[in-house]
């Protein structure tokens, strides 16, 4: 019989600092507007916030292979408007744009990761490269236009309910939370992707095909960039070669805040989704309560701020 | 001069200010100091070449000579001015390298010539050099030395560190000898000879014991002919079923290197690496691992170990696969391997979801031969197996090396240890500079012989 160790009290403070701020914000929220705990406020939350939920879970994988992905915005701009276009203008197979619009992301992604692999670059710097080509196609598929007349099955994937009230795109979303969940946490590939980004060197020495356990990082979180874009799409009922841009920021920040080390090899997906859902109810709750365009900015640059301090602080054992 | 780990960079350290000793005193030009601090040491006038340059890489040669020095010129850096004067001074030691160019683009010598300038430019009057001849050419070495020889004529006085014996006797007038971080003596040149050097370095007496072991038997498991590549060259030996086989040498003799190759963490050139007879791919560490081979790296933290990670995650990391079913992680089976090699290592810990950062030396070290055992090898790689280990875990980390050998598994180990070398090993191979030296059986061991070897002798 093998024994556990038993958690310390900071460990499991900082373990739990996400789900603490998320309900100390639903608490405020709660006591400040009538409207905030309201079923469809909260489903509001949910939906709005399922494409984002997604782009962190395909942030933090890639973080913990131990690369960075700045060009994850215009990814799902590529296939935002390659999808619509197909839909709309060409008239193509609602099924068929959905699998070319995944199939590219991850054809994406996979050049990020392998480009990175063979300039020997680093992923930041290489992604800010390739952002910029994204945003290049993206706006030669679109031409600056905004596709709006999309097929009603496909709409239903970002706006239908289930028995009317449990709405597809927050079924899928959770479907593929605990896919990414069991993957990285339970199998040996999410266990190798964890030793090529805590310790690359080691990695490669205990046998791993570092490079590629990188590259494949890359890939499934290209193909969870797509599935987002499709859902934001679906949802929006339109889009432009704007769509989705500046989400990776969002995702990034989710998994900075839960503890995703900018160094690799270290992050948990359930505290991911929290601090993504404690980002969409702190924006939500400020909107409630009439604060300010500005004013929002800084509590959520404070809020962010605090709470980095207080993971770090405990995270370290001080 | 001393062997590894005699203490030669230590001292160095203490003189510059990098460290502060524990007791003594420092004297310079009459004056008594308990330490030395950077800033204070340059101001007198002492000036360290350190074996790793430590420059401005993307900075220009003018720029890295007068980095910190006053000008006259008021705030704005007037560069052709400086770029002038840099130029003069590196003419002095015959060296033509434009002052503009960026010191990343300059070779190693070069680079330490602008050391060495920049010692000239705040007059310096002891220049210490840390084995400033290991990164260059030969025939760098040579105009080296002729600068050492112009620094000299200049009044300069220089502290010269180095193991390689032909130098010395090249450049230097007097000789001090460190070893095991005690100082020895001092002899003239003159009045010295390399045997006699050698015998000063050594000059120890074994005092640890090493456990007995079975000798080896007489079945070939690896051979390696005329291997090439990864800095070392024209290798040949073989290894037997059960044996230890040890490996010494200086720092960059290109022991790791050597190994690094027969697990297929680089790539050789040209030979042969035959397992059992048989060739067999090695272009990466999983084809070393698939051949039956396993590294014990020489850093433990950062190749051996994933530190942040749990005991039982770092076990069974590199067989993770075979601990899968469909893919899925068995976690019983993974605890069931962690706790089997928690008693047969004896690792000290409660709990095996500890990480390994929390254990001592020996015990992450353990950690990290379980890992390699795991998979289940024929042929271990210990590069320096007891390096940063107390008195009692090395014991057990030899105990544990015996045994292996003792049920089959056969060992190559790379040691600076000298006693660990001689006390440990069945035959040992000595390379110096990429190339083998000599074999050694147990019965021709000694330290002197060793040494000999390692120096190039």
């Amino acid at each position: 019989m093998v024994e556990k160790k038993k958690k310390s009290a900071g460990d499991l403070f900082a373990d739990l600092s996400m789900p603490i701020l998320l309900v100390l914000l639903v608490i405020v929220f709660s006591i400040m507007s009538k409207n905030f705990l309201t079923p469809l406020n909260i489903t509001n939350i949910l939906v709005q916030n399922v494409h984002v939920a997604i782009v962190a879970t395909a942030v933090m994988i890639i973080m913990i292979s131990g690369g960075c992905d700045l060009s994850i915005g215009y990814q799902m701009s590529v296939a935002a408007v390659l999808v619509a276009k197909m839909m709309s203008v060409h008239n193509v197979p609602v099924v068929v744009s959905v699998i070319c619009g995944i199939v590219l992301c991850s054809l994406l992604g996979t050049f990020n990761g392998f480009m990175a692999l063979k300039l020997k670059s680093n992923t930041m710097i290489v992604t800010l490269g390739t952002m910029a080509i994204f945003q290049g196609i993206s706006f030669l598929i679109s031409g600056s236009k905004t596709y709006h007349n999309l097929p009603r099955s496909f709409m239903m994937v970002g706006q239908g309910r289930i028995f009317g009230w449990l709405p597809i795109n927050v079924v899928i979303m959770v479907v593929i939370i605990i896919a990414a969940g069991f993957v990285m946490g339970k199998t040996a590939v999410g266990r190798k992707v964890y030793a090529a980004g805590d310790n690359p060197e080691a990695a490669r020495l205990a046998g791993l095909n570092v490079g590629k356990i990188k590259v494949l990082s890359f890939t499934v979180a290209g193909i969870l960039v797509g599935i987002a874009a499709i859902l934001l799409t679906s949802r929006s009922g339109s889009a432009d070669s704007g769509t989705g841009v500046g989400i990776e920021f969002t995702g990034i920040t989710a998994c900075v805040l839960s503890g995703v080390a900018l160094k690799g090899g270290e992050g948990t997906l359930w505290k991911v989704i929290v601090a993504v859902f404690a980002l969409g109810v702190l924006a939500n709750g400020m909107q409630l309560i009439n604060l300010g365009a500005y004013p929002q900015y800084i509590a959520k640059g404070l809020i962010m701020l605090a709470s980095l301090y207080i993971t770090n602080k405990n995270a370290k054992g001080m | 001069m001393g062997e590894n780990g005699a203490g030669k960079s230590t001292f160095i350290k203490s003189i510059s200010g990098a460290i502060r000793p524990t007791s003594g005193s420092i004297e310079f030009e009459g004056q008594t100091y308990p330490y030395m601090e950077p800033s204070k040491a340059i101001e007198m006038g002492i000036a360290v070449v350190y074996q790793e340059l430590i420059q401005f890489e993307a900075m220009s040669v003018a720029d890295n000579i007068f980095m910190g020095v006053k000008d006259d010129q008021g705030i704005v850096l007037n560069d052709k001015s400086r770029q002038k004067k840099a130029a003069e001074l590196l003419a002095e030691f015959d060296c033509h390298v434009s002052p503009a160019e960026l010191i990343r683009n300059l070779s190693i010598a070069n680079r330490q010539i602008v050391e060495l300038t920049k010692a000239m430019v705040r007059n310096a009057k002891v220049i210490i050099m840390d084995e400033p001849t290991a990164a260059i050419t030969v025939s760098e070495q040579e105009s080296l030395f002729k600068l050492v020889d112009k620094l000299k004529a200049n009044q300069v006085t220089v502290i010269y560190i180095s193991h390689r014996l032909d130098e010395l006797f090249r450049i230097c007038d007097r000789v001090s000898i460190l070893r095991d971080g005690q100082y020895v003596t001092t002899k003239n040149i003159a009045d010295t000879s390399k045997q006699e050097l050698i015998n000063f370095m050594v000059g120890r007496e074994l005092t640890n014991t090493y456990p007995e072991k079975k000798p080896a038997g007489s079945e070939v498991v690896l051979t390696v002919k005329n291997v090439t590549g990864n800095g070392v060259r024209n290798i040949n030996f073989e290894l037997h079923k059960g044996e230890i086989l040890g490996f010494a040498g200086l720092v960059g003799a290109g022991r790791t290197e050597l190994m690094h190759l027969i697990f297929g963490a680089a790539r050789k050139e040209s030979g042969q690496i035959l397992f059992k007879g048989q060739e067999k791919k090695l272009n990466s560490p999983k084809d070393g691992m698939d051949a039956g081979v396993a590294l014990i790296p020489e850093d433990r933290k950062f190749q051996g170990c994933f530190i942040d990670k749990p005991i039982y995650w770092n076990i069974s990391i590199s067989t993770i696969d075979h601990l899968a079913k469909g893919g899925v992680v068995d976690r019983k089976a993974e605890d069931q391997l962690a706790a089997d090699y928690k008693t047969r290592l004896k690792i000290k810990t409660p709990f095996l979801d500890q990480v390994a950062s929390g254990l001592s030396g020996g015990n992450q070290q353990k950690v990290v031969i379980a890992k390699a055992l795991a998979a289940d090898p024929d042929i271990l790689i210990f590069d320096e197996p007891t390096r940063g280990i107390d008195i009692g875990a090395r014991h057990e980390i030899y105990l544990l090396m015996n045994e292996l050998a003792e049920q089959g598994k056969s060992i190559l180990m790379v040691s600076s240890d000298m006693e660990e070398l001689l006390g440990m090993s069945e035959r040992i191979i000595v390379l110096h500079e990429g190339e083998q030296t000599g074999e050694l059986k147990r019965e021709e061991f000694s330290q002197e012989k060793v040494l000999a070897l390692a120096s190039g002798m």
